[in-house]
């Protein structure tokens, strides 16, 4: 139990990973809102060379780029059937009233490989490149301005942080509470519906039995080491910008208004 | 001098839903000078905590004044300035870390207090380096081990120029080595900045450190000065349910059978001790009494090879972690034993010896990768006997007071048995067998398991299985961080239920407790069997340290003592069996039952 991690994050040291994240975030929210414009097969060509490039930058098998397809692969899947049947124009193929034209065809592709690359494209960005604490973290300075209205920025990044840090705890603690209610007879994976919820309610009632001791406590350790809201505080990491930062920016930028010119420029 | 810490008729209360609030603490004063070590020891519930949080500036108290290095609690700035000042450290080494990484847990602190982020990482690499973290800074707090989780946290609060710790039963849930490398730790720490030490704790090694210990009883302050003083009072420790240094309970001993008293406050040290034992025994002719057969166990089981069947049979047993991945961590390797029905069998070894491991696979939590595992005969790789495994042999987890759920003990309890698919009546009559076993009254039924104290929710939970009628109880530390009245009370009925004829499997870190009860003891190092063997045997002559584990505190003393008296027997495991090896050898006479 002790080598999980955390979402999908594949460690490494590329440039990419490296990124400020908040530029990373902001970088993948562009390129997901441009690949939205995106219908011929130019463009796309040269986004998925662009995102092959990053890949190898960033050392990640194309295995684990593959992995974060599949838990959308349905959607996919389904989009491109609908997609296939449900345009007019040449007939390709016919089977009673079911007929795919080329039109479909094509335009079933279209959304198969713009949803992949939505998919991938925050993947190498975000999930495979960057620690749930940075994308935290991120999210707290992005928030940041918002605090001047009252928005408790802070709060919810602290809260997002400690929620991170028991996740493994809680996961061994379920795996122990699962084996010891085993060994009293309880079975999780025989047994008709109410068998099951009832041998659910055994994990589930100490889980949280334990989560509120462990909230309790942490929060008078928290206090004792002085924890007193954002009020006055200093942060260890704080997140700056550097050079590199700006020219990965610039480059990804330039790339998403290549890609667009040749959409919308049509030779 | 100037009083560090001085309280002046603290009362602080809980509310509770009855009428009656809980006085936690009551009427307590008390200064501390600064750089001194104080103990605080008392039974769970005694108020101890509470006081160490009063202190700490996490309570207000009720009425009185608390004022720490010139500052008095007001509940506002002040208090947060208390807070700094003083440090603490809690029981539960997960709950009390907050950063994802080590390096940023120890920011937290720095953090809060504003520290601006070039002198942090100054505080954090000298904090680290202090408790000797540095490695491991940008480690995820979960890849520690308890003891240096603990470090962690004296880590944090160094961050934070502290002038005070307190150490809330801070090693309660770490194992002896580890225990007396954090004591150390916090001691050095402590000589070297002049700091002063509060440590509420049950351990008397780590009291007998101090130089004033406080007795808590129910709120007040009941005995206090320098433990040479107040722990020369044997009665008042064990009125108080606390454990009594083992060379003054053996000097108390040969007191008793000799019939001469003490040397009064002669006997703190063990070289004092020593010495007054043997002035006790000069002369003597003739001993007073001695009950029964004097075997040094609690009980003298015999289970022979050729009369006692063979209930668990580990052959050729391995197990590797995270297997065929770069994770993989042997934890056992080619491990044969077998257990014999109606023995008490020990388990012992360092923290990742493989313990755990090996006894999860007595009741089949964990399938043998290679090698045979037979309990009862059944195979525990085959899924049709599983049912019938788990049903005779019941395990028992460390702390299982966590897995309670139901709202009633009696549900609880009756839980095992009915995912046995016993009767009602069958499980309405081992429900209440369990509960008498353990010690609990009928009253204790109907009420929630959440509203009992931790050690009679132990009690419960243990409860739980014995409701199953196994015919093998395996036990992981069954009486890990209670305090010591409690923690005997459970061992008694323990050792009961093996007397009755239950095979017992125990998994401890406390020799003393395996050397009294264990019938035979197996020690594993590194995945591997070191020994098997009878207690006597194992701790009497050998150098156990090269094992990974340490002698038990009462062998430790009679070796101590064999360098005073040739040809002693050390292998006594009881405070009585000792006293009368001791004065069997001392005195002129032979030792002569009345």
């Amino acid at each position: 139990m002790k080598d999980i991690t955390l979402g999908r994050y594949y460690p490494g040291d590329s440039i990419v990973h490296r990124m400020d994240a908040r530029f990373k975030f902001f970088i993948s929210i562009a390129m997901m809102i441009g690949i939205f414009f995106l219908t011929g097969v130019l463009p796309f060509a040269v986004y998925a060379i662009f995102l092959m490039v990053l890949i190898i930058l960033t050392r990640i098998p194309l295995k684990q780029i593959f992995l974060s397809l599949k838990p959308i692969l349905f959607i996919i899947v389904f989009a491109f059937v609908i997609n296939l049947f449900s345009y007019q124009g040449t007939e390709l193929w016919s089977l009673g009233r079911l007929t795919i034209t080329y039109e479909g065809l094509y335009s079933g592709l279209r959304m198969a490989a713009r949803l992949s690359l939505l998919i991938i494209t925050s993947s190498v960005f975000l999930t495979l490149t960057t620690t749930p604490l940075n994308v935290a973290d991120a999210m707290e300075s992005i928030m940041k301005p918002l605090q001047k209205i009252g928005f408790p920025a802070h709060e919810i990044s602290m809260m997002m942080s400690i929620a991170l840090r028991f996740v493994p705890n809680l996961m061994e603690e379920t795996d122990k509470i699962m084996k010891a209610q085993s060994s009293r007879g309880a079975k999780y994976d025989t047994g008709g519906v109410v068998a099951r919820a009832r041998g659910l309610v055994s994990i589930l009632v100490p889980l949280f039995v334990s989560c509120f001791r462990r909230a309790e406590e942490l929060a008078i350790a928290m206090e004792a080491r002085c924890y007193n809201g954002a009020q006055g505080r200093t942060k260890l990491n704080v997140m700056k910008a550097v050079r590199p930062d700006y020219i990965m920016t610039g480059v990804c930028l330039l790339v998403l208004a290549v890609v667009l010119f040749l959409e919308f420029v049509r030779f | 001098m100037k009083p560090f810490i001085e309280l002046k008729n603290v009362f602080f209360e809980y509310k509770l839903n009855g009428p009656d609030n809980l006085k936690a603490v009551n009427d307590v004063s008390m200064t501390v000078i600064k750089g001194s070590h104080v103990a605080v020891l008392g039974r769970n519930g005694s108020g101890k905590s509470t006081l160490a949080r009063l202190i700490a500036g996490l309570e207000q108290p009720g009425s009185g004044t608390i004022t720490v290095g010139g500052y008095e609690h007001d509940g506002g700035a002040a208090s947060l300035e208390i807070r700094r000042k003083c440090g603490i450290v809690f029981q539960n080494p997960d709950n009390q870390i907050i950063g994802t990484t080590v390096e940023e847990d120890v920011a937290f602190g720095p953090e809060n207090l504003g520290v601006p982020r070039e002198e942090m990482i100054v505080r954090i690499d000298d904090a680290l380096k202090a408790v000797g973290l540095t490695e491991k800074k940008k480690s995820a707090p979960h890849l520690l081990s308890g003891g240096q989780k603990q470090k962690l946290a004296i880590a944090g609060i160094l961050a934070m120029d502290p002038e005070c710790f307190i150490l809330d039963e801070a090693t309660s849930m770490l194992d002896p080595s580890a225990r007396k490398d954090f004591i150390a730790l916090v001691t050095s720490l402590v000589k070297e900045r002049n700091m002063t030490v509060i440590n509420i704790t049950h351990d008397m090694e780590e009291a007998v450190l101090s130089d004033h210990v406080y007795i808590m009883s129910e709120g007040t302050i009941v005995r206090h000065g320098h433990p040479a003083e107040v722990f020369d009072d044997i009665d008042l420790l064990k009125a108080q349910g606390l454990d009594v240094p083992v060379h003054m309970d053996i000097a108390q001993k040969v007191s008793d059978l000799t019939g001469r008293a003490r040397t009064p406050l002669a006997d703190f040290t063990r070289e004092g001790a020593a010495e007054d034992i043997i002035r006790m025994c000069k002369g003597i002719s003739c001993l007073k009494t001695t009950e029964g057969d004097s075997t040094g166990k609690y009980n003298g089981r015999v289970c022979e090879e050729k009369t006692h069947e063979t209930v668990l049979d580990v052959s050729e047993l391995s197990y590797t972690y995270s297997r065929d991945t770069v994770f993989a961590n042997d934890a056992l390797s080619e491990v044969s034993m077998s257990i014999r029905r109606g023995e008490l069998f020990g388990v012992i070894g360092q923290t990742g010896s493989g313990k755990s491991t090996l006894v999860q696979h007595f009741n089949g939590l964990i399938k043998p990768q290679s090698g045979k595992v037979t309990v009862l005969g059944f195979d525990t790789s085959r899924k049709d006997g599983i049912r019938e495994i788990r049903k005779h042999a019941g395990l028992l987890f460390q702390y299982p007071e966590h897995q309670l759920f139901e709202e009633t003990v009696y549900k609880d309890i009756a839980f095992g048995p009915k995912c046995l698919g016993m009767d009602e009546d069958s499980i309405h009559a081992s429900v209440m067998n369990a509960l008498e076993i353990v010690g609990l009254g009928e009253e204790y039924a109907s009420k929630s398991p959440f509203e009992l104290s931790g050690g009679q929710k132990r009690r419960v939970a243990i409860a739980g299985i014995i409701a199953m009628e196994p015919e093998i109880l395996i036990l992981d530390e069954p009486a890990a961080g209670l305090d010591p009245a409690g923690r005997e009370d459970i061992l008694r009925f323990v050792n009961d239920l093996a007397d009755s004829g239950t095979t017992v499997v125990l998994v401890s870190h406390n020799m003393d407790d395996i050397a009294k009860m264990a019938d035979r003891v197996l020690v594993l190092k590194g995945g591997k069997v070191m020994s098997c063997t009878s207690p006597e045997e194992l701790f009497s002559e050998n150098d156990v340290s090269e094992f990974g584990i340490s002698l038990p505190v009462i062998t430790e003393f009679m070796m101590f003592m064999r360098s005073f008296v040739p040809g002693l027997d050390v292998s006594g495991f009881t405070a009585d069996a000792c006293a009368e090896s001791i004065v069997s050898v001392l005195s002129d006479g032979k030792v002569v039952s009345a």
